[in-house]
This record gives structure tokens, sequence and C-alpha cells, in this order.
């Protein structure tokens, strides 16, 4: 007990003096992105863009993610930290579409700019706790599927069938990706999709889910995975059952390992997004925001197929 | 001798205040954000969860037990419980639904310790993936999400300027600390981790009592789910992942020896604020995740070298793992 009043005796001085060391912090902005992991290919680009740009504009930059991608808490408790930091502005991708508000509207009190980036926050989400997002700078992630399964329907003539690996249920990206795939291949009756499972956007989970929906289904002849990790987990599946048959796989976000494997063949196409451009154009539009100008409400960032012809040529 | 124990169990719980100490100083000089009132708060209000979860861990550390499963049933009890709130249930009702799940979990890890025969490690790593699955195949895999703001309340409330989380960890820890003390449910539990066969030979029900410490920290992560689903304004089957990791390591730090028999429920606190502050203190400097890991991953093993350290000078021999 007596420890206890010596402990909070010292917390109190040592907050006297911190009041009295105190002064005007003043420096250049600081902009802080958060992305949903740096496990990921796609967000080490996304981060690089970030820096250029960063660097370009003479700007602080604070790149921040949790240690795992499906841990929303811990992403809030980064924007939380960063509320107290006083940056000048967050650029966020978030881990959970609607799980996130209630950090964006913490940093709304706070009066910090908040700045959405590859993944949508929930709309309804967002009026019902009346918080409120700048503006969302990605791809639109339902055109990237809809590309990806007319592709496959080329491929395949217009018959056989088809399966699908899922991102974790209920995420904004996933979602849009695969009903923008179902949309495209409804016109298509003959195109029949068989298996449409999670693997959690990762690639081991990719490879295990893919090889049971192989032993399921023998006769699938493609499969679209909602993203790349996913895809190549499922080249290794197909490898693996050495059944050189001739499966399609197209898989989404065109990172380095993936546009390797589009090369030697093993994997067909992938939808590129271009993170390294939404990582520039966050720090650039955030930029702005601190400076007062407006900024549009939606700034898209191309998105396009890659082939193996794409690729050659470049 | 008498004089020379007492001291040097003092000594440790000491040192695990000298370490919340030096981590605070040293993010104080670092970081101009660090030490202020607000911040001090949402320090509070970020470890409340973790702590939650880690008073349960300590009572079952203390009976030389694990429980791997406190992250799965955080995660089932909170999408039961967000189920129920959203099929019409009073915020009330479905807490304490909530609350059930966590308890039947917490029980069931309990009978088959206790009464199955089967090792702690084995029986709630069972309970782990059991549970998981349940959350999993009760939502289908996907959040519900959208609450009440009286149940948000939970998490967005404050009183005096603390948030309620933090209100809601100083009542447990409190209650804890009696039943730990001042009770025959705490003293059999420092005995059973003790000399489980002496205990067992004075007449204590140690069966009973093991099943008891299991549901109390299956009560305890249901509670901690109850504020993490508050606090999100959503319920996720994939919560709590890796979240016995936190809780043992915060029970660890706050100098619980894992062979049983011994700890102070105030320590587990000092232990969770020091994660916490970790986490916070490591964000507000702008370090990357990666090096974060590192640093959290070298204070607990630095903590439990010290343990190690003070009670070989006590004449403690130590054979046993975790596991038996």
């Amino acid at each position: 007990m007596r420890r206890l009043l010596a402990l909070s005796l010292m917390l109190v001085s040592i907050f006297f003096l911190e009041h009295c060391r105190r002064t005007e912090v003043v420096s250049k902005p600081t902009i802080a992105v958060v992305m949903k992991t740096l496990n990921n290919p796609f967000f080490i680009d996304m981060q690089e863009g970030a820096e250029a740009e960063a660097k370009a504009l003479g700007v602080d930059l604070i790149v921040q993610a949790a240690e795992r991608e499906v841990d929303v808490e811990k992403q809030m408790q980064i924007v939380e930290n960063l509320i107290q930091r006083k940056v000048s502005a967050i650029c966020i991708a978030p881990s959970g579409s609607k799980e996130i508000v209630p950090a964006i509207l913490k940093a709304n009190v706070a009066k910090i700019p908040v700045l959405a980036i590859d993944t949508r926050v929930d709309r309804n989400a967002l009026a019902e706790a009346g918080a409120t997002v700048l503006t969302f700078i990605g791809s639109d992630n339902k055109d990237g599927g809809r590309i990806a399964g007319e592709y496959i329907a080329s491929r395949l003539g217009g018959k056989g069938n088809v399966a699908i690996l899922e991102g974790i249920p209920g995420h904004e990206t996933g979602d849009a990706r695969l009903s923008g795939f179902h949309e495209a291949l409804d016109r298509y009756k003959e195109i029949r999709i068989v298996a449409s499972q999670t693997a959690n956007w990762e690639r081991d989970q990719g490879f295990n889910v893919f090889r049971n929906i192989l032993q399921a289904h023998p006769e699938v002849r493609a499969v679209f995975a909602c993203n790349d990790m996913m895809a190549l987990g499922a080249v290794e599946a197909i490898s693996s059952t050495r059944k050189k048959n001739k499966l399609i796989v197209v898989g989404f976000d065109a990172v380095k390992d993936s546009r390797a494997a589009i090369l030697n063949g093993e994997m067909h196409a992938s939808i590129a997004q271009h993170p390294e451009e939404m990582g520039r154009l966050a720090v650039e539009y955030a930029y702005k925001a601190i400076n007062g100008q407006s900024i549009p409400p939606e700034i898209p960032v191309r998105i396009e197929l890659i082939t193996r012809e794409t690729l050659v040529t470049k | 001798m008498v004089n020379k124990d007492i001291l040097l169990h003092n000594s440790r719980q000491f040192g695990t205040l000298i370490g919340l100490m030096i981590v605070t100083i040293v993010f104080w000089i670092l970081s101009p954000y660090f030490l202020t009132v607000s911040n001090v708060m949402n320090i509070a209000e970020q470890t409340s969860i973790n702590a939650l979860i880690a008073v349960g861990m300590t009572f079952v550390i203390i009976t030389a037990g694990i429980d791997l499963s406190v992250g799965s049933i955080v995660a089932v009890s909170g999408v039961v419980m967000a189920g129920a709130l959203q099929g019409g249930l009073s915020d009330a009702l479905g807490i304490l639904v909530g609350l059930l799940i966590g308890v039947t979990c917490g029980l069931t890890n309990g009978l088959l310790i206790s009464y199955g025969r089967l090792p702690p490690f084995i029986a709630t790593l069972g309970m782990m993936s059991v549970a998981r699955g349940a959350a999993l195949f009760y939502t289908e895999g996907r959040p519900i999400s959208g609450f009440s703001q009286g149940f948000r309340f939970l998490a967005t409330g404050e009183l005096a300027g603390i948030p309620a989380p933090v209100i809601l960890m100083v009542v447990v820890y409190v209650i804890a600390h009696v039943v730990l003390k001042r009770t025959k449910l705490g003293r059999y539990t420092y005995a059973i981790g003790g000399n489980e066969e002496a205990a067992n030979l004075s007449g204590v029900n140690t069966k009973m009592i093991k099943t008891i410490v299991y549901g109390i920290s299956g009560l305890l992560s249901a509670l901690a789910a109850v504020v993490l689903t508050a606090r999100l304004n959503s319920a996720q089957p994939i919560a709590g992942m890796m979240y016995e990791l936190d809780a043992i390591a915060a029970v660890v730090i706050g100098g619980t020896s894992l062979m049983g028999g011994e700890g102070k429920i105030s320590g587990t606190l000092i232990g969770a604020f020091i994660m916490g502050i970790l986490r916070n203190g490591l964000n507000l400097l702008g370090l990357s995740s990666f090096t974060q890991q590192i640093i959290i991953g070298s204070v607990i093993i630095l903590a439990v070298l010290i343990d190690m350290g003070l009670r070989k000078d006590r004449g403690f021999t130590q054979a046993k793992g975790i596991i038996t």
C-alpha cells in the first residue's frame, strides 16, 4: 500500500515536471499511414509510394501496421496512439470496414483529417456514428472482379467449372471483388461456380483450401483467388497434385511473386491495382487537406488486367 | 531466515514495479506526447482488455496450469452475445448470455482437467480450436456489428474523465485481489499450485477448485469480449487471436511463476500495463511493428530471466515444464 502511495506521488511529480517541460511542439506536418499489415508485398509497395511522396513534399511520415492483418483492435489502438501523437493527418487502410469507425470518430473529435486508402469505410456505419472520412483513394475492386471474370470466361470459351478462393468474409475489398466476378460470370449460362471458400487472404490457407477443392471437384478448370497470396497457394496445390492439366489461375493485386508466376506460366492473370500509386496519392492529398485545400470525395486509382502478354510487351 | 525470505519476496514484486518505472521514464524522455493525462487514460483503456483476461490467467497459472483457449472464448462469447443483442434481447440479458457462454467454456476446460485428468495444455488447446470453430460456425465467418448506445457506453462512456473499461478493470482487480488473498478459494488456489497432492491430503477439494478456476478464466475472457465488442461496435469470429500469449506475458512479467503456487494479482496489473505502455510508446515513437515485436518479446524473456534468477536465490529447484 505504501509502495502504491509512493508510486502515485512519483507519477504526480513527473506530471508536474512534464507540464513545466512542455513547450509548443512546432515542426513540419506529420502524416501517418496505417496499413493492414506489412507482411504483404502489396502494402510494402504502398509504403514505398508514400515514402517517396513524403520526401518530395518534405513532410514527416509515420507508417504503422498491426502485427496481424485481422487484428482490428490493434489497428484501433494504433489510431488512438497517433491521435495522442498529434499527427497532422491519418491515411488508413481499414482492417475492418465497420470496425474502424469508432477509431475514425475519435480522430474526427481530435480534428485530425482521415483519408481511407485501398479499402472503403462502411458508409452506413460512418453515418450512424456521425464520423467522416475526407476521401477514398483506391481502385474499384468490383471492376477488378469483373475484369477477372471476363478473362476467365474468355479463356474457358464460355463453359466449364470454376472455383473461387475468397478473402476474409465480411471484408469490403474481398466482397467487392467477389460480387464483380459473379456479375461477370452470371452472363455465361454454361459456366458453373462449383466451390467458393475462404482462405483468409493467406498463402498457406490458399494451398490447403484449394487442395481440398481439387479433391472434391477434380473437374474444376479455373480458379479465381481474391488476392495473389491465395492464388499462389493454389498454384502450389495444383503442382503438388502432379496433375499437370491446364487449370486457369487468376489472382488479384499483381504482386512481384505472381508476376513471376505469370511469366513462367504457372498463373495466367492477375489484376493490378498500383499500390505505390495509392501510397503516393494518400500522402499528396493528406498534405492538401492539412493545408486546407478541398479534395474530391473519391480518388480512383487505375486498375488493369496483367497477363503474360502485357508483361512481355512492357 | 524468515526475514530474508520476506525481503527477497518483496524485491521480486519491487522488480516488476521498477520495470514499470523504467519503461515509463524511457518513453517520457523520448516522446513529449507520452506522459499526458489523455495518453495515460488512452493506455489504461487499451490495456483493459488484456488486463481482464490476465486476471483469470493469473488464477490458472497459480494452480500451475495454463489456459490457451482465452482468445477463442473471447470470440465465441462475443459473437453469441452480439447475436443475442441483435436478436432483440436487452443489453443486460445479452451480456449475461455472453458471460454464460464464457463460463461454460471455462468450466468445460476445468472438468476435462480435473475429472478427465487431461493436462491443462491439451484440454485448453482443444477448447481453443473448438471455441474458434464454434464462433466461425455461428457467424458463418462474418462479423456482427451495430449495437445500442447503451451497450456501447461500456467502451465509450466516461466517469469523471475515466473511461468505462478502466473503471471495470479496476473493480475486477480489487475483487480478484480480495478473492485471492482473503478467501478460501484463493488460499486453495495457491495450495494447489504449491503442492496439489498435499492440498488434496489436507482435505481441499482440488478438483472442484481447479474447475472453478478455469470457470473464472472463461468468465473474464467473456467480460473482455463485452468490452472488445462495445469498443469496435462489432463482434468478429476471428477476434482475440493470440490474446492468450499477451495474457500469459502479462502474468509472467507480473512475477507469477509458471511453476505455480505463487503470484500476485497486483503484479499482473503491472505486467499488463508494461505491455500496454510498450505498445503505446513504440507507436508514439513511430517504430515499425516488426521492431515492436522484437522489443516486446525481449522484455518478456528478460522478465522471466529475472524471475528465475531471484527464484534460484531462494533455493527453489525447477525441473517441471508447464505442460505437465
